[in-house]
């Protein structure tokens, strides 16, 4: 009998007061309806945009998306020109924000004494806290009257230069710290080695350690074109209002956000299907899902070309 | 910090050891070069907030303190932006009330709980792309679901300013900071050594009691520094606002006998960004230095709060390592 | 150290809410004293706008509810100053008063967001039939004039008088592309315009943007005749590409930077910036070349002169006393005086009387 007893209470019962247990489902219960709602986000944003943009589409020819010119409340939607404009603003905001997003990230990682950072590295902290209102007063203020006319005195006070100028100032940041990041994950190994086989220390830097980084410093700049792409207020003060394509830098004209913009400023006709308004949706959608296809590319780069270490 | 300057220096001895003191006068060229890029960031930001305070020290000098307490108006000698602070920190309250306690618990169930599955792994790469999107669109986001549906569709908000009100627009703030407040709260949930979780896990304590009595508290210094560092993100957001409902005037005027309930749902509102945004279009030249020093109180604003925040961060990270 | 941290969080939430609950609209008490030292350093504010006590009827502390204003940013600084004034004495109102442009007000004002709807051109016949089709009753009061002041540069010494067939010449949907005023010679000489030909010189033009019932006024003065005429039907809008802008002080850059501009503002914004601009005179067909002034413009002699109205939303007005009582303040002297602190024309009294009858009118 003592021996049945010892066998049968051998398998102690682990799990636990019923009251802790239940606790504890209820908090995981809790905490996973949180994490749902980060799903429940996406699938409202693709709602929002995609029922009105429908609507759009079927409210006008498809035709009228290409060329004549974005003038929304005169019927005539050009796409072309609002895709065009961006693309003017992004490339120059990347060719400001790439080479001295790098250019700090590479002396950050690999030449900067810790003194040194520790009194730079807040500078570009700092920078990425400017709300971009600002940025946008600062290309109407002193970047056209000082910058833009310096070069081209005849250049409109509403121009694409000033507007990517401005937004490059905004991207550099993003740009320098993801690629700072992904330089900082080099094991420090291969530097040393390096030194090892004499190679000097620009070389070092330059030729064996960029390199090595090379997929994160790709993720980098493909997010600074992502954030160019999705910037708003710096446009909507200092890009201008026109609807015609061009490809002048000094003149202006509106992004694709430029454009939501300037719709939203003047109407918020919710219940309204006046296509002019919807357009909007469709604008937003075009945005959200250019955005998106950025994101993703950029997460696959990293994981294809990530060097094994 | 130590740790790293550590690593540097042992690389760094290294470097002098095999090159000795020979002076490359190509890698100072290099050098030089990368570094100009760095101090040329330093430089715009010093010209940017010098262009800016000169502009706004005539507006400081004549009306001094006036300008923070008096409300908007159209004459551009008694505007001011009290409203504009107003909004702004009800807006930030509500992102704190709404996206902070959200952002902590899914990132705590992303981190803690979840298993690594394409599930997990599919509502972690959702959150990452969530935080690339352009906040215009949240402001879409914001005028479809929460001024459209919630207010006016479930509250039948139609008068006044249907809908148009603070909760609309700090929801729509929240949603957006949301991703972001998820992803630093699960960097830092990642940071906290995993033996600490195994050793509670071993002297018996449940999934939960782990996480609220060992890896919360350290965590929560890293925490709470990013999320004070997303909610100034947010206090400096103007484009979904002009979709969700701010008001983009001249002058508006809040009804003195409003309740505390009246001000959050029927009430205009509008935030310092969007004020400043609205000086920055008026024709009048006097507006220029009222923009100005409406952005100079802005970045005191946002700058004091980040210097908190980066202190804090500091103070932690000497504490923890 | 961590509860502290918790505790100071928790205490700026409070903080917040608390701040923002007592003190949204902390400036009401603010208006008073800062009118009263507006008085010292501004030359033209005319303080007895802001201290409009005794002449609201039926007014005072005692109403509540909301008004809602939309419309024209060129009337919004008016209606954005008799509402400050408005808000002084009746501190129960809350009061919303924007600008996005005379058409995006119109769509609001016929959705019934709107109370009262800012104009700078009288309602369309498209938007009359949005309005009817929703139910909304509605009054047309007639409360500024402004003129539309044709610019170029100071250098400009070439030019000094346009008529309507030139400004459509130069301007019109048949002129895009012309990059020189010179360009426009031909066409100019097929409308028998005035003053053609014009000199070869590069034509920049800055001028406002289409959401905006300055650019609207322009079109239906200016282009509508003559492009029916010429075109048909639904070709009533300017050449498109030019550097527009919704902001009147970037327009006035534009025109001061180039040595040939030309585009058109307010004359408020004119008058505000007289000495570095250049006004043209324009034909106006019977007495010849006139200059825009505040007396040309008062007697409609001045050509571009357009009336500037609001649209006041009668459909329910026995429910809303707070409506009632703004716009009597709004039609009252004090409330008109407004009308000249932002820059714009005085109607003549007897305008002033036919828009008080027809507020009365509709209010019976």
């Amino acid at each position: 009998m003592a021996i049945v007893d010892q066998q049968r209470d051998s398998r102690i019962d682990l799990t636990g007061d019923v009251r802790r247990r239940r606790r504890e489902a209820v908090v995981k219960a809790l905490f996973f309806t949180a994490a749902a709602i980060s799903i429940l986000i996406s699938v409202a944003i693709v709602l929002a945009l995609i029922g009105k943009a429908w609507a759009f589409l079927n409210s006008i020819e498809l035709d009228q998306l290409w060329g004549n010119g974005w003038f929304p409340r005169r019927g005539r939607f050009d796409l072309s020109a609002l895709l065009v404009h961006t693309m003017m603003v992004t490339g120059i905001a990347m060719l400001v924000a790439v080479p001295f997003g790098l250019g700090s990230a590479i002396y950050l990682s690999e030449y900067a004494r810790s003194g040194v950072r520790r009194v730079l590295k807040p500078t570009l902290e700092i920078l990425a806290g400017i709300p971009s209102v600002v940025l946008g007063f600062f290309a109407l203020q002193f970047i056209t009257p000082n910058v833009v006319r310096g070069l081209y005195p005849g250049a409109q006070s509403a121009n694409f230069l000033a507007a990517g100028i401005a937004v490059g100032i905004l991207t550099i940041p993003l740009v320098a710290s993801v690629s700072e990041d992904a330089m900082r994950a080099v094991p420090y190994s291969l530097r040393e080695a390096s030194y090892g086989l004499g190679a000097k220390q620009w070389h070092t830097a330059l030729r064996v350690v960029f390199p090595a980084a090379i997929s994160g410093i790709i993720a980098a700049v493909i997010l600074g074109i992502s954030r160019a792409v999705g910037e708003t207020m710096v446009v909507a003060l200092a890009a201008g209002l026109n609807g015609i394509m061009t490809f002048n830098p000094t003149e202006g004209g509106l992004t694709m956000t430029g454009a939501i913009a300037n719709l939203a400023v003047g109407s918020d006709q919710v219940a309204g299907d006046v296509a002019a308004f919807q357009s909007l949706f469709f604008v937003g959608l075009v945005l959200f899902v250019l955005t998106l296809g950025l994101n993703v590319i950029s997460g696959r780069i990293v994981r294809r070309y990530r060097q094994r270490y | 910090m130590t740790a790293d300057t550590d690593v540097v220096t042992t690389t760094e001895l290294v470097r002098q050891s095999i090159e000795g003191r020979r002076f490359s006068p190509f890698n100072a060229l290099v050098a030089f070069a990368l570094l100009f890029t760095l101090l040329s960031s330093v430089v715009i930001l010093v010209t940017l907030l010098a262009d800016t305070i000169a502009a706004a020290l005539p507006v400081f000098a004549t009306r001094g303190l006036d300008f923070v307490t008096a409300s908007l108006s159209p004459r551009a000698d008694s505007a001011g932006i009290w409203q504009a602070i107003m909004g702004s920190l009800a807006l930030t309250g509500f992102v704190i009330a709404v996206a902070f306690p959200f952002g902590v618990a899914a990132a705590v169930y992303l981190e803690e709980y979840a298993s690594d599955n394409r599930v997990t792994r599919f509502i972690n790469a959702n959150i990452r792309n969530l935080a690339g999107v352009p906040s215009i669109v949240y402001g879409i986001l914001g005028l479809f679901l929460f001024v459209e549906i919630l207010m006016r569709g479930v509250f039948g908000a139609s008068e006044g300013i249907a809908g148009r009100n603070v909760v609309a627009g700090g929801l729509t703030l929240a949603v957006l900071v949301l991703p972001i407040m998820i992803i630093t709260t699960s960097e830092a949930l990642r940071a906290v050594p995993g033996g600490l979780r195994e050793a509670s896990l071993a002297v018996g304590a449940t999934r939960w009691e782990t996480i609220r009595h060992h890896v919360l508290p350290v965590a929560i210094p890293a925490i709470l520094t990013g999320s004070v560092l997303t909610i100034a993100r947010a206090f400096g957001e103007s484009a979904p606002l002009l979709l969700a409902g701010a008001q983009l005037s001249l002058f508006f005027s809040v009804s003195s006998d409003a309740s505390f309930a009246d001000l959050m749902l029927t009430q205009p509102y509008t935030a310092l960004p969007i004020v400043v945004f609205n000086f920055a279009r008026q024709p009048q030249a006097e507006f220029v230095s009222l923009t100005a020093a409406s952005i100079v109180v802005l970045l005191v604003m946002l700058l004091t709060v980040n210097a908190a925040a980066v202190l804090a961060r500091d103070r932690y990270e000497r504490r923890y390592r | 150290m961590k509860s502290r941290i918790v505790r100071l969080l928790g205490l700026a939430v409070v903080l917040a809410l608390v701040a923002a609950a007592c003190d949204i609209d902390g400036g009401g008490d603010m208006t008073t004293t800062v009118a009263g030292a507006g008085t010292t350093s501004a030359p033209d504010t005319t303080e007895p706008s802001a201290e409009p006590t005794t002449s609201i009827e039926g007014g005072g502390v005692d109403l509540s509810g909301s008004i809602v204003v939309s419309g024209s940013s060129t009337v919004e600084p008016i209606t954005a100053r008799v509402g400050e004034a408005f808000d002084g004495a009746n501190p129960g109102v809350a009061t919303s008063v924007e600008g996005p442009g005379t058409g995006d007000g119109f769509a609001r004002f016929c959705a019934g967001e709107t109370d009262i709807s800012d104009a700078s051109r009288p309602i369309s016949e498209e938007e009359i039939a949005t309005c009817e089709g929703a139910g909304i009753s509605y009054v047309e009061l007639h409360i500024a004039t402004d003129g539309l002041t044709v610019l170029t540069s100071l250098e400009n010494e070439a030019v000094s008088c346009l008529g309507f067939t030139d400004l459509y010449a130069l301007l019109g949907p048949e002129s895009e592309g012309f990059a020189n005023w010179s360009d426009a010679n031909e066409l100019a000489a097929e409308l028998s315009a005035p003053n053609a030909p014009y000199p070869e010189e590069p034509l920049v033009i800055t001028a406002p943007g289409e959401e905006s019932g300055t650019y609207d006024t322009f079109v239906e003065f200016v282009i509508a005749d003559i492009s029916e005429e010429r075109l048909g039907e639904g070709n009533d809008f300017t050449r498109a590409d030019y550097n527009a802008s919704a902001n009147d002080n970037v327009i006035v850059q534009g025109i001061t930077e180039n040595p040939t501009s030309l585009g058109w503002v307010g004359f408020a914004f004119y008058e505000a910036n007289q000495d570095v601009l250049k006004a043209l005179e324009v034909d106006n067909g019977e007495s010849g070349c006139v200059t825009p002034t505040a007396e040309t413009i008062a007697s409609f002699e001045y050509p571009l002169s357009r009336p500037l109205f609001i649209y006041v939303n009668t459909s329910d007005l026995a429910n809303r006393p707070e409506l009632t009582a703004f716009v009597d303040y709004y039609l009252s002297d004090e409330g008109l005086a407004a009308v000249a602190d932002a820059g714009y024309v005085q109607l003549p009294a007897e305008d002033i009387g036919a828009t008080r009858a027809a507020w009365t009118g509709a209010m019976g």
